[in-house]
């Protein structure tokens, strides 16, 4: 072996070693290259199982997400991707990260906590709305009916968590100067940003009065994507590989290996909501 | 003369209130100051304290039709008129906060019945419609045992649709200042106690021809439910502070110092504690005072005021504490605040309910009396 293949054989491992090492155990477990020294991602590896767990009937998936605490910086990637993917407007977030400052100089630290849905099996949100419009899917996923939503917002002040946001129709867009006839300018990016597609479908987000405007909107792991066999967005863009998503019910998966361990919580337990999001502290 | 007052008042807060009622219909909930979390703000309080005001009038007219209390004699019908009122005014409050209001339908055609809200939707539409028949069979047959079946049914579910309110919130486990088991409870003292308000108001000023003996003695009558109901209010309100206190649970603290040292202390000091019980609980004490038309509707004005500043000082501290500590700042955007304050739309919208309230009340009243004289 060369100089040169063994730097391009282990130079990489060396730096993945160093930008990861509570990680140990996870990618090597995963790995299915014969050669025991390549390591798969494990975004390569939840896509896979993601993909695996989309042969399943719907109802046999149970997507569960797992924030490893001790790997968030607090970069807000997620938030922003989460944000881009779903062209979510002003003053509507899914995937906000709390910071809090501990301790006192010199022994400060910060700590963050993203908080998605938690998309609780024994969700309050879902039975307080007077017309169904918020709903666990076959997959078990809580999911919004834009065109079926009052807009009384008891699901928000059911949610122990504050997972939902209320869409008052504002746009980013609002204000921009127009350039006719140019790609740039506020008419085109309004054209882009008044189209959302959550949930497969295309949303006009037009005037004050039409749907998702007036509804209350809340993350819903991407089902858009996951459908495609993609991760959730907030998953793929996390630097530090924070974020895993997957099939509980897969007994091989990822998920289900680190939802498992004794170090993993899930918020307010106590008030028996039984989230499907995990962290792992 | 007050009469003519208070219909240049309602047109008034009628005209001032169009304006904020057309930048809702045509402009949305932008200019609305209550966002993702201070969820539910002015319109919601003045819908617990509208809908519990019509059960509480309802109450009192069956001490006339139900009870037969004779200081309440010929008092019914202006009380079911009041009901009749103030219950789509309050319903019109809390419509006016749903963000798809034209889809209100679906709560009838596709309801969930798991739904809390879809019971309270349902119930006072029973309420209302037993409101109408109430008035109806009151000028048809009053002495009917129809009328007597109806007012009962209507009297049970007046309790009914005043605790369940209580439920709405109290129910809610997210909310720990809601969280309150005895909310069921207190809401139907609220709504007598608010019935008993809105009845001095109408009988100490606009209601001067009735028997000058019974027209006395109802209003002592009724200052001594307000006094008696008001000292009630004031234990509720003074267990459920201590014992969140005491308890210490951090979510409870934030709400309760929010009300007593916070940004809303003079709505509750000044005007839930000072004007709308210490003052009218003083003067009302005072036989001589609370037989006085003008003083007694004063004083029930005031308790009304009171008892409004209440239901907000429970819809807001129950959302001021953070569900996830950080959460205002983990992420900036309209809508996005922790604190909250009416804005002049709100205000306007509320105006325009009070306005179209007094108004109706008013010209209701006059057309009774005017019923009256037609059967003369």
């Amino acid at each position: 072996m060369t100089e040169a293949n063994l730097l391009q054989k282990y130079a990489s491992e060396v730096f993945a070693g160093l930008v990861a090492p509570v990680a140990e155990g996870l990618q090597v477990s995963a790995a299915p290259a014969a050669d025991p020294l390549v390591k798969e991602d494990v975004l390569v590896r939840m896509e896979r199982e993601l993909k695996h767990a989309l042969e399943k009937p719907a109802s046999e998936r149970r997507w569960v997400m797992v924030i490893d605490l001790r790997r968030c910086v607090g970069c807000h990637a997620c938030t922003v991707a989460c944000v881009a993917e779903n062209k979510l407007p002003p003053g509507v977030v899914y995937r906000p990260v709390m910071t809090e400052e501990v301790g006192t100089y010199p022994n400060v630290t910060m700590k963050f906590l993203p908080r998605p849905c938690m998309q609780c099996e024994n969700a309050p949100c879902t039975p307080v709305c007077p017309v169904t419009a918020t709903y666990h899917n076959e997959e078990g996923i809580v999911v919004v009916d834009y065109e079926q939503c009052i807009g009384c917002r008891a699901c928000m002040a059911a949610c122990p968590y504050g997972a939902r946001t209320f869409d008052f129709g504002y746009h980013y867009t609002e204000g921009l100067p127009v350039f006719d006839g140019a790609v740039i300018g506020g008419k085109t990016a309004a054209e882009y940003e008044h189209i959302s597609q959550e949930y497969g479908q295309a949303w006009e987000r037009q005037g004050r009065h039409e749907s998702p405007i007036g509804n209350v909107r809340k993350c819903h792991f991407c089902l858009h994507r996951i459908k495609d066999g993609v991760l959730p967005a907030c998953t793929t863009t996390c630097i530090g590989r924070a974020t895993y998503f997957g099939d509980a019910n897969d007994p091989d998966s990822l998920v289900t290996e680190l939802i498992n361990k004794p170090n993993v919580i899930r918020l307010k337990e106590e008030l028996g909501t039984e989230p499907r999001v995990y962290y792992i502290v | 003369m007050i009469k003519k007052i208070s219909y240049a008042i309602g047109a008034l807060t009628l005209a001032f209130g169009l304006w904020g009622v057309y930048v809702r219909l045509f402009e949305g909930e932008q200019s609305a100051n209550y966002g993702s979390y201070i969820i539910w703000g002015l319109w919601v309080a003045m819908y617990l304290f509208l809908a519990g005001l019509a059960a509480g009038a309802y109450m009192l007219a069956a001490f006339d039709y139900l009870f037969n209390v004779p200081q309440f004699k010929g008092t019914g019908k202006t009380m079911l008129w009041a009901a009749l009122v103030t219950l789509p005014a309050g319903l019109a409050s809390i419509g006016m906060d749903l963000g798809h209001m034209e889809r209100i339908w679906k709560v009838y055609l596709e309801p969930n019945f798991t739904s809390f809200l879809t019971l309270m939707v349902w119930g006072y539409t029973l309420f209302l419609i037993l409101i109408v028949i109430s008035l109806y069979l009151a000028f048809k047959a009053p002495e009917k045992a129809a009328m007597k079946a109806v007012m009962w049914i209507g009297f049970v579910v007046a309790i009914l649709v005043a605790g369940g309110v209580g439920f709405l919130l109290g129910g809610n486990a997210a909310r720990l200042y809601w969280h309150v088991g005895l909310f069921p409870v207190q809401f139907p003292v609220f709504a007598i106690a608010s019935g008993a308000g809105l009845m001095l108001m109408l009988v100490g000023w606009f209601m001067p021809d009735m028997d000058k003996t019974q027209r006395s003695n109802l209003l002592w009558l009724l200052a001594i439910i307000s006094i008696a109901t008001s000292a009630a209010k004031l234990y509720f309100v003074v267990a459920d502070f201590t014992q969140s206190l005491y308890g210490g649970v951090t979510d409870n603290l934030i709400a309760v110092n929010y009300v007593l040292n916070g940004p809303q202390a003079f709505t509750f000091w000044g005007v839930q504690i000072v004007l709308g019980l210490l003052i009218p609980v003083i003067v009302l004490a005072q036989p001589k005072l609370a037989k006085n038309g003008f003083v007694a509707g004063l004083m029930g004005l005031f308790l009304l005021i009171g008892y409004a500043a209440g239901r907000l000082l429970i819809v807001v501290p129950g959302q001021v504490a953070e569900m996830m500590p950080g959460q205002a700042a983990a992420f900036t955007g309209p809508k996005l605040d922790i604190t909250y304050t009416p804005s002049l739309m709100e205000w306007s919208v509320t105006s325009a309910v009070i306005g179209f309230s007094i108004l109706a009340i008013l010209i209701g009243m006059d057309r009774i009396v005017r019923f009256k004289e037609v059967k003369k």
